[in-house]
This record gives structure tokens, sequence and C-alpha cells, in this order.
């Protein structure tokens, strides 16, 4: 294959600087929409190494905006097939995982230690976070992103030296993973955005025609079978109703709640915590409508209504060709309203009035492929200041490093279209970045041999905790041990199940002094070469005294400071081992990542890819 | 929905399909545009494979909008997508009267003045973007155009006038949203557009900015419009001929030549009309943003220069 250089590159870059990024190894976590726009730009700017992880497979839903993916790729994963699609103009070394960001053992904390730069391209809260506290521990700079509608924004991190990800509150819109609207709705809302951004689309505004000659990317036999079957399945509904034959309508209705829920049914492992879902068996269509949106519906006027809209909208299509959802077209929004409150009955979730899903139905704000372009551009920018690659903008300090805010997400007036301040100091309440963190080495030896009582007098004595302190497994919020619980000191550290990738929190417990001493977390890390003399290897790192402050001042609201994290401690939920004797378990919340209080969308619901 | 519906039926022309023009093809072209068409006389060179996502290397030598074809046309099979190999000025003027809306890239000041002259006469919407290494720029020109814009009504009611030196209120009804059980206005805004020729010859910010925005101001904007006063080619591009004409720039604009900051004069004289992939990105999605809501909603469109600078990331819409 003919190599080039990436000559763009090389002008605004600089040879010398062009070098250094050819030997760059970067890592994006994302391959949605922003990720395959970043994707594109990291290639096309010549970085050396590229790895990609994302744990989803390709949606119909994702199409109109993440640009690397086809019809013929759906249900492929996302980060392998955003890498084919951009082998023809790549000269750089990719690779590409179908993985959880938060898995340890396929991403221990040495596999992180590789790159040199972060690219967050996520769409939930929880391995923003995850990646963001990866980085301060590891030191390595970040480049956080996100989108919402027309609002997107990009903050580069520097671990030490600007704000974190958990520095600020950030506005953190609902989003739902896809699995949850496929497969497991656990609310109402999971029902119609199932109808509204799925199925809708899927049935109405969505095309399957395939080009003849159509490459499939693949010549293996199976896998060309498998495409063909999944591209048949939607065309089939597709078909029945572009042939405006109503008699078809209970066929479409049948697949959708009975043949569907009863594959669903088959995946056993979904349903083990959750209640399984009912077919919904035989049902009789009338031609009843009722005409109040106010009402809650029975089944058999959500089916009549179903029935009826579709009816309507097949008609529509013959001479509309496409209809798109519109919560003030009648026949959508009954369509969808009627569609979403028969998947919610066949889930034992409640039904609501058309009126009520208007409103929520309205209020799902879309994915908007430009305002991810235009991110991820910046992202891609923002990544060659951070390196300092840009010739002639040496950067002296990371303060001089701006981020960027798209108008509307900042409210600016309207003659800016982007917002840059430059990085702020890190806040030193933050429950992360002000914590100090290190990692623990420890050979795999030692994890059987070593007690929690060791380690944790080892800890006391190296970062002078003089009295009693309370640990947590962070990572599955477990009380090890505390002032009145010491039931496991004795157990070993493989009994307890620390082992790599365990995140603990130490916290002075002392309550009848004025200070005490700061809290601070270790990743355990198995590393038997570097353990070879000792069991165990504690980091070189200071722990300050802090004022001992049973309850945080309340922050003004411009300082954003997010008093649900403020004390990890008290706002995470800790369950106690359900170990033999010690019997008791305390479960306070369910795991649910607190909410942010001051979010300005809260009725913005935000389906992001 | 009638804004789709819109979009569907729309006719648009791309000239150029450098780095910039690809990102702004294939953001409309996902949003659904009725027809594309692509003008470019150019052959696909070796450095256009750090810039072009739609060829490959294989393909070096063959005019790029034929290259780019299939892929673009893979995207999304339902966009009507016509390819041409000539210079824009070899079309007789009556070919450009199909189009709704017309995006140039990669064109001198003469050019888009040409162009420019076309979409005036036939009522076309225009965008004319470009790129200096880690600068950009768009320029607008819809002529006029009334944008609604629907806002919660607030305590006073938004009156009628003149907003800025481009825009005038001219309508503002008012709605209760039953659902919301809020009154919200609908504000009918006159954009007014003017020729490229003109904004070049007039452009100023008095009155426009505050004396600290003003201070405050990028250099890329200055350099921007500098660099219109160069030929296609940019032969006699000098830091000093840069600093005469960008001196200039500053006192019709009535922004101090302090602004001038030598490492900007410097990265435009090294990297005219380069074009990197990331500030494509921007400026491309900026764009194809702006097209797809004039297609379709009719918000208030960008009115009428954009700068961006990618090393601060400032940008700003400006009413040259």
């Amino acid at each position: 294959m003919i190599q080039f250089e990436k000559t763009a590159s090389i002008e605004v870059l600089g040879a010398e600087n062009y070098a250094k990024l050819r030997h760059t190894k970067v890592l994006l976590v994302g391959a949605g929409g922003i990720g395959c726009e970043l994707l594109k730009n990291l290639v096309l700017m010549g970085f050396g190494e590229v790895h990609v992880v994302d744990l989803d497979t390709i949606d119909l839903s994702n199409l109109n905006r993440q640009f690397l993916f086809r019809q013929r790729d759906i249900r492929q994963p996302k980060a392998t097939t955003a890498v084919k699609a951009v082998q023809h103009i790549s000269n750089s070394t990719l690779i590409a995982y179908q993985c959880n960001i938060q898995d340890t053992e396929k991403f221990p904390l040495s596999w992180f230690s590789q790159f040199a730069l972060f690219f967050n391209a996520l769409d939930n809260l929880e391995a923003r976070r995850y990646v963001n506290q990866i980085a301060q521990l590891l030191h390595k700079p970040l480049i956080e992103s996100g989108t919402a509608g027309f609002d997107g924004y990009i903050q580069p991190i520097i671990p030490g030296e600007t704000e974190c990800f958990d520095c600020t509150t950030k506005e953190t819109p609902k989003t739902f993973p896809v699995c949850t609207i496929r497969s497991t709705p656990s609310q109402p809302v999971h029902c119609i955005v199932w109808a509204k951004n799925f199925l809708f689309p899927q049935l109405f505004s969505t095309s399957t025609t395939a080009s003849a000659n159509e490459d499939l990317g693949t010549d293996d036999p199976l896998e060309i079978e498998r495409i063909r079957q999944e591209t048949n399945e939607l065309r089939e509904l597709q078909e029945y109703i572009k042939s405006g034959d109503e008699s078809r309508i209970p066929t479409i209705i049948e697949k959708l709640y009975t043949h569907d829920i009863e594959k669903l049914l088959a995946i056993e492992n979904l349903w083990r915590t959750r209640q399984k879902p009912v077919p919904l068996g035989r049902f009789d269509l009338t031609d009843a409508v009722n005409p109040d949106f106010n009402a809650v519906w029975s089944l058999q006027e959500q089916l009549d209504c179903l029935a009826n809209a579709t009816k309507k909208l097949m008609k529509r299509q013959a001479t509309e060709d496409q209809i798109d959802f519109d919560k003030d077209d009648v026949d959508s929004l009954e369509f969808v309203a009627a569609a979403a409150n028969i998947r919610a009955h066949v889930f034992h979730l409640p039904i609501k009035s058309i009126f009520d899903i208007k409103q929520i139905a309205g209020n799902i704000i879309p994915a908007i492929a430009t305002t991810n372009a235009i991110i991820a551009g910046l992202s891609s920018l923002a990544s060659l200041r951070v390196l300092n690659l840009m010739k002639g903008f040496p950067v002296k300090s990371p303060k001089e490093l701006n981020m960027a805010f798209t108008a509307r997400a900042s409210n600016i007036p309207t003659h800016r279209y982007l917002s840059n301040p430059v990085l702020a100091s890190p806040n030193s309440r933050c429950p992360v970045c002000s914590v100090p963190r290190g990692v623990i080495k420890i050979s795999g030896k030692a994890l059987s041999s070593t007690k929690l009582q060791d380690l944790i007098e080892a800890i006391r004595q190296k970062y002078h905790y003089p009295g009693e302190v309370s640990v947590v497994d962070k990572s599955t919020q477990r009380l090890l041990a505390d002032i009145d619980f010491d039931d496991l000191l004795e157990k070993s550290l493989l009994d307890l199940k620390i082992r790599s990738g365990v995140l603990l929190m130490i916290a002075d417990e002392r309550d009848d002094v004025v200070e005490i001493r700061a809290g601070s977390e270790f990743y355990i890390q198995e590393d038997s070469k570097n353990c070879a003399s000792h069991p165990f290897l504690l980091p070189e790192m200071k722990v300050k005294m802090v004022k001992s402050e049973v309850e945080p001042p309340q922050e003004s609201l411009e300082n954003g400071l997010d008093e649900t994290t403020t004390n990890v401690a008290q706002s995470s939920d800790v369950l106690i081992i359900d170990e033999d004797e010690s019997g008791s378990k305390r479960k306070l919340e369910e795991s649910e990542l607190p909410p942010n209080k001051k979010a300005k969308h809260t009725e913005e619901l935000v389906l992001l890819d | 929905m009638a804004a789709q519906a819109r979009m569907r039926n729309s006719r648009v022309l791309i000239i150029n399909l450098g780095s910039v023009g690809t990102e702004i093809t294939k953001n409309l072209v996902l949003s659904g545009i009725g027809s594309l068409t692509i003008l470019d006389n150019h052959n696909l060179c070796k450095d256009d494979i750090g810039n072009q996502f739609f060829s490959n290397r294989e393909q070096v030598g063959v005019n790029r909008a034929v290259a780019a074809k299939l892929r673009i046309q893979d995207m999304n099979p339902r966009v009507k997508l016509d390819v041409f190999q000539d210079e824009f000025t070899a079309k007789p003027d009556t070919f450009f009267k199909q189009f709704d809306l017309i995006v140039a890239t990669e064109l001198s000041a003469s050019h888009i003045t040409i162009i420019n002259a076309i979409t005036r006469k036939y009522e076309i919407s225009l965008y004319v973007t470009g790129l200096h290494g880690l600068f950009g720029y768009i320029f607008v020109d819809l002529i006029e155009f009334d944008a609604q814009d629907e806002k919660l009504k607030s305590a006073v009611s938004t009156m009628l006038g003149p907003i800025s030196a481009n825009r005038e209120i001219i309508e503002v009804t008012e709605r209760v949203d039953e659902e919301q059980n809020k009154v919200k206005e609908l504000i009918t805004t006159r954009n007014k557009f003017k020729p490229f020729e003109t904004l070049l010859a007039e452009a100023s910010l008095e009155g426009k900015l505050t004396r600290r925005q003003i201070k405050r101001l990028s250099s890329a904007l200055p350099l921007l419009l500098a660099m219109f006063h160069f030929d296609m080619d940019f032969t006699d591009l000098t830091e000093s001929s840069l600093a005469e004409k960008a001196i200039k720039v500053c006192k019709q604009l009535k922004v101090s030549p302090e602004t001038l900051k030598p490492e900007y004069m410097k990265q435009f004289v090294e990297q005219a009309s380069i074009e990197f992939a990331p500030v494509a990105a921007v400026i491309g999605g900026a764009v194809a943003q702006d097209c797809i809501n004039i297609l379709g909603k009719r918000q208030s469109p960008l009115n009428n220069f954009v700068f961006f600078d990618g090393v601060t990331l400032d940008m700003q819409v400006l009413e040259l």
C-alpha cells in the first residue's frame, strides 16, 4: 500500500513536532457520535497510534449521525467497525476493543500508562468519572467532551494543574443505555424512547434500500447471511407498511409484542434479577377510538389507537415517502404513545396518557451530527496544545489552555459562537483530585499472605494516620474496616477480593480533634516483578492535615461544587460484606449516581450515542 | 414535519471538495438534504489524503469529486448526487439557477466576488468558507432572511425595531403554550446581508463590540480579512506585505494595529490556504449546521462573518 504523510499536519505542526505526533500513542474512549468524528480527525492528523474502546454495537438509530457506520454494520461492534472504516485514509496504527473501559482485568492500570493522552468521547457519567480518576492516578492529560443537541463542550484536564472532571458540577443529562431501551425497559420513558427513536423511524422514515452491488465488508458466508437476515427482518416490517395493506396491522402488532418479546425471554440471563415481560398474546381490534388525550386508556384502547394510527400513517406514506416523528403531528403522536404504552403493559410498567407522552417525547433531545463534528474538531485541536505540538504557539503553563463551550450551552452573548475560558485551578474541595492518591504495588504471593490488618498498619505508619481509620473498597462500595467494624482485619487480601484494580479509600476516623489527616486513595496493582524483596510497595506521596469538618459548608451556586459527592464516604452506598457471623447487611441506597441538583434542563431527556 | 420536508426538497451546490468541503458534504448528506451537486476541477493529490476521507490513496490523480462519489453516496443512498469536473467559472450563470443554496470553499477574493454576483442575481443563499492552517472564516450572504425564533416571554415585551447593524425585529406575536402554561413570543427578525465586495471594502467593528471586546480581539480576524487582499496563489505573501495589509484592515475595522500578534502573522504566512482537518471539522460543522437551519427551520442564521482561532478556540459571529 502506498504510504503518504499527512502534509497539512507537517505544515501546521512543523516537521519536528509532526515526528513526535507520529510517535504519540493515545486512547480514545467511545466510538459513538463524537468518537467517530474524533477518530477520523486523529487519523487525518497522523497520530502514531490510536486505541479505541467501545462496549456497544451499532444500532439503526446511530446511522444518521455516526458517519463511519452503514446499514450493513448494524449489530457489529462500534470500535472495530469504526477502525475498519478509516483504514483507507490512515497511516496510524489503530487498535480496537469491544470492551467496557472499566473492566480492570482487560484494562489494568498498567495498560493505561502506555498512552500520552486520553480522549473521553463517552455518553455516560460513570465511565467519564472512571477515566478521570485513572488520569488523576497516572497524571496523564485527559480531554473530556460531550454534546446534547446543539450544546457541546470540551475540557482539557491536566492532573494537578487544572480542574478535573469532578471539580465542578456538570449538567448531567439523563441518558439511557441502548440495551435498556431495546431489551430491558424499567421506566415508562424507556418505552417512549423505544417507540419514538427506534420503532417509529424504523417503520416510517428510514430507508433500507441497499445499492445493488453492496459491499458487505466480509467474505464469510455465515456473516453475510446474518447481515442479510438482519436487513430482511427490518425490511419485512417496512414492506408491510409500504404495502398499504391494512390487514397486515395485526401481524405487525404480533411481531412487536409477542414474537420479539418471546425472543427476549429466551435470553435467560436478562431476567435473573428482573421481572419477566409477558408477551401480549391474543388480541382483537375494533374501530373505536378514545378521543380523550388526558385519560389513561385501557389496553384495548391502546391497541385500537395503534392500529388506527398505523392505518393513517400507511396511507400517508404513499405520498409523503418518509414521515418523521413530530409531537404536533397527531398521527405520529398517537402511534408513538400507543406503541409505548403497549410495551409498558408488556413490561409491567405504568401506562401514561397521550398528553403526558407528548410532553416526554417532546423533551427528548436528539443528538446532532454537526455538534458532534464541531466538538470533536475542538477536542483534536486542544490535544495538540496539551501535547505542546503547535508550532509557533508553545504552551508555557497549562493554565494558558482553553476549554470551549458552544454558545447556547453557556448562555453567552450572541456574537460568540464559542466561549473559550482558560482552564481553572483544581478545586481544593474536589472529591477526586484533591484527594492524594497512588498505586500500591503488590506481589501475587503477598495478596494471599498479607492480612488486611498488615496493609492498614503499613498505610497508617507511612502516611501518619495516628488514630483509627476507615477503609472502603471504592470499586464495590464495601466497607472493609472502621472503628466499629474489625471483623475482617485478620482475613487475607485475597479472601477479601482485594486484587488488581481495586481502589481502597482511607479516611481518618477521629472526631475529637480539630485537624485530621486528609483522606487518601490507593489503587491496588499486582506487580510481582517490582515486589521481589517486599511483599508490597506503598507510593511516595504526602497526605496533608486538614480541618476536621463533619458538614462541609454550603457552596455558592457559582462555585458549583456538587455537595452530594463532597464526602464520598458519606454519599456512596456502603455495603458491609455479608460474612458469616458479622451478618448484618446495611445497604444504604441504590447505587445510582447522584443526580445533578443544579442541572438546568432537568426536564430534558437526552439520547446520546 | 415541514422542516424535514423542506430539507428533502432542497438542492445544494458545493464548490470544491477539499478538507472543509468534505466535512460540509458529510454533514449535509447525513442530514438528509434532497440533492447535492459537487463542482470541483482539481485532481486528488497526495496532500489531499491527509484531508479527505471520501477517497483513498489509490485514487491519486483522479478528479476529487469523482473519486469521492461512491463513498458519499454510500453514506446516504437517498441523496441525489451529481458531480461535475469543471471550474465554477466555466459554467454558464444559468447553471447556478437550479440551486437553493451554494457553499463555496477554497476560493480567492476575486472568485468569491464572481460567485456572489451570481447568487445575488438569482437570489440564492451563499456560504463561503476558507482555511489558513489553524484559522478559518465563514462568510454568509442570504441577501435578506426573515428568521423566526420562539422564546419565553419575559416581563418586558420584545420591541419592534433594529437590534443590531444588520438585524431588525419586524414582528412579535404571542402564543399561550397550554401544555407548559407559559406565554411564548414568536419573534420575526429580518436579517440583512451585504455582498462580499461591500463587506471587504467597508467592514468595521465600530459600535458593534465593546471597547474591552475589541481590545481582546483575536489577531485572526484582521489577518483573515487581510488574506483576501492577496491573489489566489499568495505569490507576494511575506510577513511585511501581510503586516502592511493587516494594518490597513485594522484601521478600517477600527481596532488597534497592536492587536496583531507576530506569532499569528508568521503562522498565516507559512500556512496560507492550508486546510487542516480538525479546523475543517469545526468550520464544516458550523457551516452545515447553519445551512440545515436555513433550509429547514428558519431560526436566526449566522450574520454575516465568522472567524475561528484554532489556537485559543475563539469563535465569534460579527456583523461586518
